[in-house]
């Protein structure tokens, strides 16, 4: 597989964070699930890769090429999509296109056409009309338009509702079956679940998982137990114990599991994150 | 890429007032009045425009264009500089028009004559030098940088009242009725426009410099 992004290294510190030696790799053709509670520094990270933000040491290469050195090249194929944004909230949708097609060499008409009819979109609506997830399909009809064969989500899905994020997360999987490659950042675990191939996990600034979805999810049972239930050489290799309903339960490395005297199930992607969390 | 930027600027960034404001220079109509003050609207339409940015995320949109960031800020310049100069052509109108239908002087500073349009270089030139790279040190606190911006303005506009009437050279030469002294004015803006260019220069290198050091959060 090509490696379309590669992050080496990268560091950035703020009076009260600190992004510590972040290193990874997307796949062409992948989703890439970027996970981490609020303020891990999954944005800081994003924001790195399109110099939003300078990054204090580290490198950043897209398609084999330095972006310092290839920046303009390098974003006629990158699109970014953030939940957060909304541009130019009073302008209509076709204005906005207008100013943007110029800016792009491989600016595709019909294409941007398609998927204005595909996503419902109007463009005599402005941004401020249409819903969150209205202006996210919006982002990435530019996106698609112009051909971006990387696509950067920052939180795409915050704040839909259940069927709106079930039909964005359905274009994510054709938009991979196509080819394009998706860094997709979320604390909506359940969506990665559905939708990613691989999973990066941040917590407080520094990667913690780096792996596929299925052998992140594999390297890990979950517990639940009864106060006093759990013999007292395990509590130590317990990872981040919790409260729950009915009692307490924790993580445990999948490799521990066949000497553990309690049964144990899969964890979801969410009990996972909640448990090292918690560890951390 | 310029060109494609002035379009975004023009088509995306321009705030209602951009149009509405610069227009009081029609004050120079109004007699008995501190003209350079007309010449503080356009520099509120240009807080406008960047405080209308910050709330639309211009920054962040155009950063996602395949596009140098010291190209924003060069796009910003041009676009507040193409407003000043439609200010002053209708400044001069206007002071034009003055003259034939108020012949008279003015109790308030400067005459309506073609010293104001000098006086136009230097508030522009003074405000861009404080005003933008201030704001391009960070971008979400344009208020502070118009607040900074303006003081510096209404001190040179207050100073320039003040001189027409301490200094001979403004009393006696500058502030007269066209075309008295109409040499002596050229040259005032001839060395108002130098100015301009000279502090428009360095508040756009440095502008850029800040920009680009910049992290959009």
């Amino acid at each position: 597989m090509n490696s379309i992004l590669t992050v080496k290294n990268l560091c950035k510190s703020y009076p009260s964070f600190r992004l510590d030696n972040v290193s990874f790799s997307l796949e062409e053709g992948k989703i890439t699930g970027f996970i981490g509670r609020n303020g891990a520094g999954k944005t800081t990270t994003l924001h790195s890769l399109l110099s939003f933000v300078h990054p204090d040491s580290g490198s950043i290469r897209f398609w084999d090429r330095e972006y310092d050195e290839h920046e303009l090249e390098i974003k006629q194929r990158l699109g970014f999509v953030s939940a957060g944004m909304s541009f130019y909230a009073k302008k209509k949708l076709r204005q906005i296109t207008d100013v943007t097609r110029p800016f792009y060499h491989a600016w595709n008409e019909e294409a941007y056409r398609k998927y204005l009819s595909l996503f419902s979109l109007e463009e005599e609506k402005t941004p401020d009309a249409l819903s969150n997830g209205m202006k996210i399909k919006y982002m990435l009809a530019l996106a698609l338009s112009h051909g971006a064969e990387l696509l950067i989500l920052d939180e795409p899905t915050s704040g839909l509702d259940p069927l709106s994020r079930e039909e964005l997360l359905e274009i994510f999987l054709e938009l991979a079956n196509q080819g394009k490659t998706i860094l997709f950042s979320t604390h909506i675990t359940s969506d990665l679940e559905k939708t990613a191939d691989n999973i990066l996990y941040l917590s407080r600034g520094r990667l913690l998982a780096d792996d596929s979805l299925p052998g992140f999810l594999a390297a890990y049972r979950l517990c639940e137990y009864a106060e006093g239930q759990v013999p007292h050489e395990w509590e130590g290799r317990l990872i981040g114990p919790g409260r729950t309903k009915n009692g307490f339960s924790a993580l445990l490395q999948a490799s521990e599991r066949k000497d553990f005297p309690l049964p144990c199930r899969q964890p979801s992607l969410e009990e996972i994150m909640i448990h090292l969390e918690k560890e951390d | 890429m310029i060109g494609k930027l002035l379009q975004k600027e023009l088509k995306l960034c321009l705030h209602p007032t951009s149009f509405l404001l610069p227009l009081l220079v029609a004050l120079i109509l109004t007699p008995n009045y501190p003209y350079p003050v007309s010449y503080f609207y356009l520099c509120l339409a240009v807080f406008f425009i960047c405080l209308t940015g910050r709330e639309n995320h211009d920054i962040t949109y155009s950063l996602t264009l395949p596009v140098a960031k010291a190209d924003l800020v060069t796009a910003r310049f041009l676009l507040v500089m193409l407003i000043e100069w439609a200010q002053l052509a209708l400044a001069g109108l206007f002071i034009w028009l003055h003259g034939i239908l108020l012949p008279q002087p003015n109790a308030a500073g400067m005459d309506a004559n073609l010293a104001l349009i000098g006086e136009g270089f230097f508030c522009f030139g003074l405000f861009h030098l404080v005003f933008f790279p201030s704001y391009y040190k960070n971008v979400d606190k344009v208020g502070i940088s118009f607040l900074k911006g303006a003081a510096a303005l209404f001190v040179l506009i207050l100073v320039e009242i003040v001189l027409c009437y301490a200094l001979p050279l403004y009393r006696n030469i500058l502030d007269t009725p066209d075309p008295l002294n109409l040499g002596a004015k050229l040259l005032f803006c001839a060395v108002g426009l130098l100015f301009y260019l000279s502090s428009t220069w360095v508040a756009w290198r440095l502008s850029q410099k800040r920009f680009q050091q910049l992290d959009i959060r």
